[in-house]
């Protein structure tokens, strides 16, 4: 409640309130009497209460009863000495007020004002200039009226003068607070002491304020000229103040506002305020933080809008808006802003503004002497600044060509900040109109501005000149009028400032003024204490170096080093020019090693910046660095050094397109490689844009620094198992170049040897599961040596035989290219092979699958291979990549062995043998024909083969029609033919030759007869297939049949009774002639429905599967040819060929059934997984051939091997037809 | 320190939600506040963001209440507008005109960049008399409940710090700079004149 209440009375009336309050509750009293009460109470009370009391009484004695003023005048001035600062400001106020009431006491207070100015709150010194700024007015009023002045108001007037010069002088205060407030004084004092004009944009309320227009140039003591020099030189003081650099942002902006302000009350100075605002413009003082320049731009941006509204403005509009233009407004919105008496000027937008100042100048030329029409002369200083920019700019102008603007630019680039100043950065606006005159024009005008702050242009020296003339004539015209006062005024102020300090003093003083000094004095000297005086004036101090000057704090001794480096560093260019980088270079070097942290920082960063242009002064602070480390032995840290290597590297790897080598100079030439920095060169191979360089780098170190070249080595050989493939086969390249060299050897295999050891020992450690990844990456460098030294192969061995299955897959399928790469004449693989590691079959049995895939075996080879067959490892596999190379009696003795492997083994085999392999070469080299190969599988010995591998092997021939044509098997079949015994399968080979090759038939009826001789009947198996030929070649057949011995013949009918009356007809058929010929007794047989059993009873079926082989294709052979006429009998068969697929889920189970008793090894089976795995890629393939093959080929020629691939289901199907046929 | 309290006004667009929001706070910590808007109208949001509901600024808060309760309780209750008219008429009968009050303050804050240089264009306009600086400063906040309640305390803090200055003036410069690097925000700053 108190506070609030506290709060209110300074901006309401609410004092009146509390004043009728206590009116009422004391009614009686007289006004006089309360006053008195009230002082009395005040007195005694707190801070707050007082001031209340004290309003009170202000509230009587200025508005209520201004008879009392004078009597209390001296109770309320009492109080300026009280402790409260806020009952010290009340007083001040008081003073206001009364002064204002009654003007005649600014006789007696002014020096108690004088006095609070020296306050020690600067709260009160606010106040003080805040009065001040109105009482200044108050009391010109009050003299100007005065027709005679006294002495004692002269005393008065020259007081409040040397006040004036005091705030002005407050704009150099420490406090940013008090300076806000001169500046609010010096706009108020300009105003005041400068004429009011028409077109002065004047508010209301200070439409009565004096001005100096209204001051009679006649007056006795106060003189028209001293008033208007002082409020020129406020007004440069003030300007001047502006462009101090280190401004603060309120001081700105407030000035900025008083600038406004003044351009509107007095449009005369508008020239002066539009140039201040362009050179701010151009100039943001760089202490700004960011927000405060958006702050102050907006504010400048406000003001000019205000200035543009003018009327006055007009001839500044062009720069006005190109200084909005470039603060972010709009065209439109200018325009809008714009005073509409201009508006034909303003659709030249650009013109008018060169004209209005060409014409200006001209007109400046002309009225040197005379006052403009504006009736007060322009203040000759500012005439001079405006005129230096203005030719500055015209003289600029025409140098503003392209190329030497670009020029500007360049060199200018030099000196650009590192950082963008908030100012630039909040100032900038991109160039909208580049190239155009206007913005040409604007340029030179900013350059001009420039220039001229900084003192230099051709516009400054002609002005200079002309001001000097203009001097000179002043000087002997205004002598007379302007000097006298000013002795005067300054007489006065010395004296009174002597007055002032020695209080209470009377002293005899010459001039008439003097004599009042004292009375003016003496009116605060019954409320002042005596001991306050010297307060006031204690302010003066004897100046003492110690008192001004403070040792620097760390942090200042610090920034200070810091920028005295930083400049030095700046130099760059400028030293360059004049030949003596190398000192700054040493000068640099030498200070910064002598320092800690940030200024390493600063100059690494710097060089970093630049590293080529830079980089002499990099190596010189390298040097001496470790010159440093050096001279400090042997307890010299290398730290430093460390560091200072380490982000020159870092900082050289982590830019990009660094390609000239600068890193590897670095690297090469630097005193000691610490770890820090192996681990950037590191990082540096890493970088696969840059791995090249950089594993060169590395690769010279290793060369050409010996002491520590294994350290270097390391790096190199960790990078041979990178996962990047590039980095990775740099290393190795690299490695490879390294092995060359016989120092190095040793170390870079034994590095390999271990990495490939990792496979076994590390087993334990790594928890997840080895991939074929991780087994690359401990093989990469062994297996890149590998071709290098061959001697290695028998490591791998040692650690294969030890690893997982897993990682044994891995290396069988990493090895392939190396191991091509050493070739079937390395001595090393022949050992290896010769030897084969218990354990290492599968390694082995891979690597001459390797080297025989393209190539034929060599004799070596293959003799190293039988060694081992024949001695060591009975397993028929081994022989298989080398199958080519042995002898044919050797092939055909491990025949029986290699068709009982698996159907895909087998196959290869067959491909081999065959040359069927997708490699050319190899079938020559082969030991047998595919003949003599058929021959050889009907030759083996049922005792070391069952009968359905060999099936199965034949018919894998029979799939190789290429190769298989009908003169092949033409022969085959006469070769087999002309044995004895006959083979089993011989007739199996008959048919399906015929089914291959239909016009084989005359061969096959060839065969037939030739078999009717060697009695083919003999041979059950035989025989049963004779007959199913016979009943597929009808009726070619019937010849041969009738050749047959009769009892052969009804056992022909016996086993197909269909066909007896076809012949039967087929003889009928005959010429009576060649009937004849017939014997009786195939008539009989033929005629006759004999029931003779067998001429020789069925010997036991040895083989009862073969019949079941055999039965197999017979039904379907027969159906096939003879689709229409033989409906029944095919009836079985489709049902079966209409179901392949579970032919196939077959195969694997019986896969596994013939390996099972193979393996000898557990390995082996992966080992043959594996393979299986890359092989039956080809066989899908051809399966997939085949299975396209089959669709427009006869059904026929496909189902012999579907059927050999599924034996069994089908003997189930087939068996009871045939068990009917042969039981019949 | 200054022995009276700030004299603070806090102004936003409407005199609703952020101005409303910290006068809340900082009469509640004993400043001698208060809010007003500059907008020509009162803008409340309505049921599209192209229908707000727009009073005069003589319209008190009650009669917004009613006036919502009206139309659709279950949206302004949703929304948060009638908790924040109900929050808005125990602070104070009706918003207020920043254009229209001619109270003088020590310091203005401003809710964002617009009403920072509407309130910067009135203070400029009016006619200067005691020189009496007033110090404004925006500080800029979403117009949503959540962010009015995170600038209000910013501006309280801000508001704090400013009263236990010795020589606010003096230093309220460095104090900005500070603050604006603590809430990481842009303080525009300027200084105007009664």
């Amino acid at each position: 409640m108190m506070a609030s209440g506290v709060g209110e009375q300074a901006h309401g009336s609410v004092a009146s309130q509390f004043y009728s309050n206590e009116e009422e509750t004391a009614f009686d009293m007289t006004t006089s009497e309360k006053v008195v009460e009230l002082l009395n109470q005040a007195a005694l009370i707190s801070t707050e209460e007082k001031l209340i009391v004290l309003k009170q009484v202000q509230e009587l004695i200025i508005n209520k009863d201004p008879s009392l003023l004078d009597n209390f005048l001296d109770e309320i001035i009492a109080f300026q000495t009280d402790k409260s600062i806020e009952v010290r400001k009340f007083v001040i106020g008081f003073i206001e007020e009364a002064c204002k009431r009654d003007n005649e006491l600014l006789l007696r207070l002014i020096a108690n004002l004088n006095m609070l100015m020296r306050d020690e709150s600067v709260n009160v010194v606010k106040k003080a200039i805040l009065t001040l700024t109105q009482l200044y007015k108050v009391a010109l009023q009050w003299l100007v009226r005065i027709k005679s002045v006294s002495d004692m108001q002269e005393a008065c007037w020259d007081m409040m003068t040397q006040i004036k010069e005091d705030v002005l002088a407050l704009l150099d205060s420490d406090n940013d607070g008090v300076r806000t407030h001169a500046i609010k004084f010096t706009e108020s004092l300009i105003i005041t002491l400068s004429p009011r004009t028409p077109d002065s944009d004047t508010p209301k309320k200070q439409e009565g304020d004096i001005s100096l227009d209204k001051i009679p140039k006649d007056h006795t003591y106060i003189r028209y000229d001293t008033l208007c020099e002082e409020g020129k030189s406020a007004l440069e003081q003030l300007l001047k103040f502006m462009v101090h650099p280190a401004i603060s942002s309120i001081n700105l902006t407030t000035a900025l506002g008083s600038l406004a302000t003044l351009a509107r009350q007095r449009p005369m100075f508008m020239s002066e305020v539009v140039q201040a605002y362009e050179t701010l413009h151009a100039n943001l003082p760089p202490t700004l933080a960011k927000s405060q320049v958006s702050s102050v731009r907006k504010n400048l941006k406000l003001h000019l809008v205000s200035v543009l509204k003018h009327p006055s403005s007009v001839d500044f509009q062009g720069q006005i808006s190109t200084l909005l233009l470039d603060l972010g407004m709009s065209q439109s919105e200018i325009t809008r802003c714009t005073p509409a008496t201009v508006q034909p000027r303003k659709r030249l937008h650009h013109e008018p503004y060169v004209e209005g100042k060409r014409i200006k100048m001209a007109e400046d030329d002309e009225d040197k002497e005379e006052p403009a029409p504006v009736v007060t002369p322009k203040p000759s200083s500012s005439v001079g600044t405006q005129s230096a920019i203005d030719l500055t700019a015209e003289f600029l102008l025409p140098l503003l060509t392209p190329d030497n603007v670009a020029n500007l630019v360049l060199i200018s680039m030099v000196y650009l900040p590192e950082v963008m100043p908030a100012s630039f950065q909040a100032t900038y606006t991109p160039v909208e109109s580049a190239g155009t005159d206007a913005q040409i024009k604007h340029l030179a005008r900013l350059m001009a501005t420039q220039m001229t702050g900084a003192g230099l242009g051709p516009g400054l020296e002609l002005c200079k000149a002309r001001d000097e003339e203009v001097k000179e004539e002043d000087g002997g015209a205004g002598e007379s009028s302007s000097k006298d006062p000013l002795i005067i005024r300054k007489l006065s102020a010395v004296s009174l400032g002597q007055a002032i300090s020695v209080v209470g003093a009377p002293a005899a003083y010459k001039s008439p003024i003097t004599e009042e000094a004292p009375q003016i004095k003496k009116l605060p000297e019954p409320i002042l204490p005596t001991s306050q005086a010297p307060g006031a004036s204690g302010r003066k101090k004897v100046f003492k170096l110690a008192d001004v000057v403070q040792p620097f704090s760390e942090a200042q001794i610090e920034k200070l080093s810091n920028m005295a480096i930083k400049r030095i560093l700046l130099s760059e260019k400028v030293i360059a020019q004049s030949g003596m980088s190398h000192v700054r270079v040493k000068l640099l070097a030498r200070l910064v090693t002598q320092f800690e942290g940030g200024k390493k920082n600063d100059l690494l960063q710097f060089i970093l910046e630049d590293m080529r242009g830079r980089s002499e002064l990099a190596f010189s602070l390298l040097y001496h660095e470790y010159n440093e480390y050096l001279s400090q032995q042997p307890s010299g840290s290398l730290d430093s050094y460390e560091h200072c290597l380490y982000t020159l590297l870092s900082g050289l790897q982590e830019k990009p397109e660094q390609r000239d080598g600068l890193f590897t100079k670095l690297v090469l030439e630097a005193p000691v490689i610490t770890d820090s920095a192996l681990e950037v060169i590191q990082r540096y191979c890493e970088d696969e844009s840059r791995v090249y360089l950089g594993m060169s780098t590395l690769k010279e170190l290793i060369l050409k620094r010996p002491s520590r070249q294994y350290q270097y080595l390391n790096v190199l050989l960790n990078l041979s198992s990178h996962e990047k493939e590039k980095v990775r086969s740099t290393a190795l390249s690299f490695i490879k170049r390294m092995y060359e060299k016989e120092h190095l050897k040793d170390c870079i295999e034994k590095f390999a040897l271990t990495y490939m050891q990792f496979m076994v020992y590390v087993l334990i450690f790594v928890a997840s599961p080895w991939t074929e990844e991780t087994v690359r990456q401990c093989l990469y460098l062994y297996l890149s040596l590998l071709p290098l030294n061959h001697r290695l192969v028998h490591e791998l061995a040692a650690v294969y035989t030890e690893a997982i299955a897993d990682i044994k897959r891995s290396v069988l399928r990493v090895i392939e290219q190396p191991i091509r790469g050493m070739g079937m004449s390395s001595p090393d693989l022949l050992l290896l092979v010769e030897n084969c590691p218990k354990g290492a079959e599968t390694l082995v049995t891979r690597c001459l699958h390797i080297l025989t895939d393209k190539v034929p075996p060599s004799p070596e080879l293959v003799e190293r291979v039988r060694d081992l067959y024949h001695k060591r490892v009975p397993d028929v596999r081994f022989l298989i990549p080398v199958i080519n190379g042995l002898e044919k009696n050797e092939v055909i003795q491990a025949l029986p062995k290699l068709i009982k492997l698996n159907p895909i083994v087998v196959k290869e085999v067959f491909n081999r043998l065959l040359g069927t392999q997708h490699s050319e070469g190899s079938s020559s080299m082969s030991p047998l024909t595919p003949g003599e190969l058929l021959i050889a599988l009907h030759n083996i010995d049922s005792s070391k083969c069952d009968m359905k591998s060999i099936i199965k092997a034949t018919n894998l021939c029979f799939g190789e029609k290429n190769v298989y044509t009908s003169e092949v098997l033409a022969v085959v079949m006469q070769q087999l033919m002309e044995q004895t015994p006959l083979p089993i399968l011989l007739m199996r080979t008959v048919i399906q030759s015929l089914t291959m090759y239909p016009r084989l038939a005359g061969f096959v009826m060839n065969i037939l007869a030739r078999l009717i001789l060697k009695q083919v009947w003999k041979y059950p198996k035989v025989w049963e297939g004779f007959v199913k030929c016979c009943q597929r070649t009808k009726p070619q057949s019937y010849n041969v049949l009738l050749q047959l011995p009769p009892p052969q013949l009804a056992s022909v009918f016996e086993r197909c009774p269909e066909m007896r009356e076809p012949l039967l007809q087929h003889v009928h058929s005959f010429t009576p002639h060649q009937q004849a010929h017939i014997p009786a007794s195939i008539m009989a047989v033929l005629e006759a429905n004999s029931r003779k059993p067998e001429p020789e009873p069925q010997p036991e079926l040895h083989h009862p599967e073969i019949i079941e082989e055999r039965e197999v294709p017979v039904p379907k052979h027969i159906s096939m040819p003879a689709p229409v006429s033989q409906a029944e009998p095919p009836a079985p068969t489709p049902v079966e060929f209409t179901e392949p697929p579970p032919a196939q889920q077959q195969q694997i189970p019986r896969r596994e059934e013939v390996e099972e008793p193979m393996e000898p090894v557990q390995e082996l089976t992966n080992d043959f997984n594996l393979q299986q795995v890359e092989v039956t890629e080809e066989a899908s393939q051809s399966n997939s051939i085949s299975e396209k093959t089959d669709e427009p080929m006869e059904e026929s020629a496909a189902r012999p091997v579907d059927v050999a691939d599924q034996p069994k289901e089908e003997s189930e199907d087939v068996l009871p037809e045939a068990g009917e046929s042969s039981v019949d | 320190m200054p022995a009276h309290p700030l004299r603070v006004a806090v102004v936003c667009s409407s005199n609703q939600n952020r101005s409303m929001e910290a006068h809340n706070i900082l009469s509640k910590r004993g400043f001698d506040v208060r809010s007003f808007g500059t907008g020509t109208h009162v803008k409340l949001p309505g049921p599209a963001p192209d229908k707000p509901n727009i009073y005069d600024f003589k319209t008190t808060y009650e009669q917004m209440y009613n006036d919502l309760v009206r139309k659709d309780k279950e949206l302004y209750t949703q929304n948060g507008i009638l908790h924040m008219l109900d929050r808005n008429k125990r602070i104070k009968t009706q918003p207020e005109r920043f254009q229209s009050c001619k109270e003088q303050f020590d310091l203005v804050i401003t809710c964002e960049e617009r009403v920072y240089d509407q309130v910067l264009e009135d203070l400029n306009s009016r006619e200067q008399e005691t020189f009496q600086p007033v110090h404004v400063i925006n500080v800029d906040i979403q117009d949503n409940h959540e962010e009015a309640t995170l600038g209000a305390f910013l501006i309280c803090e801000l508001c704090q710090c400013i009263q236990h200055t010795d020589d606010m003036e003096n230093e309220m410069d460095e104090l900005l700079q500070e603050f604006e690097e603590k809430s990481h925000r842009p303080f525009l700053h300027t200084v105007c004149f009664y």
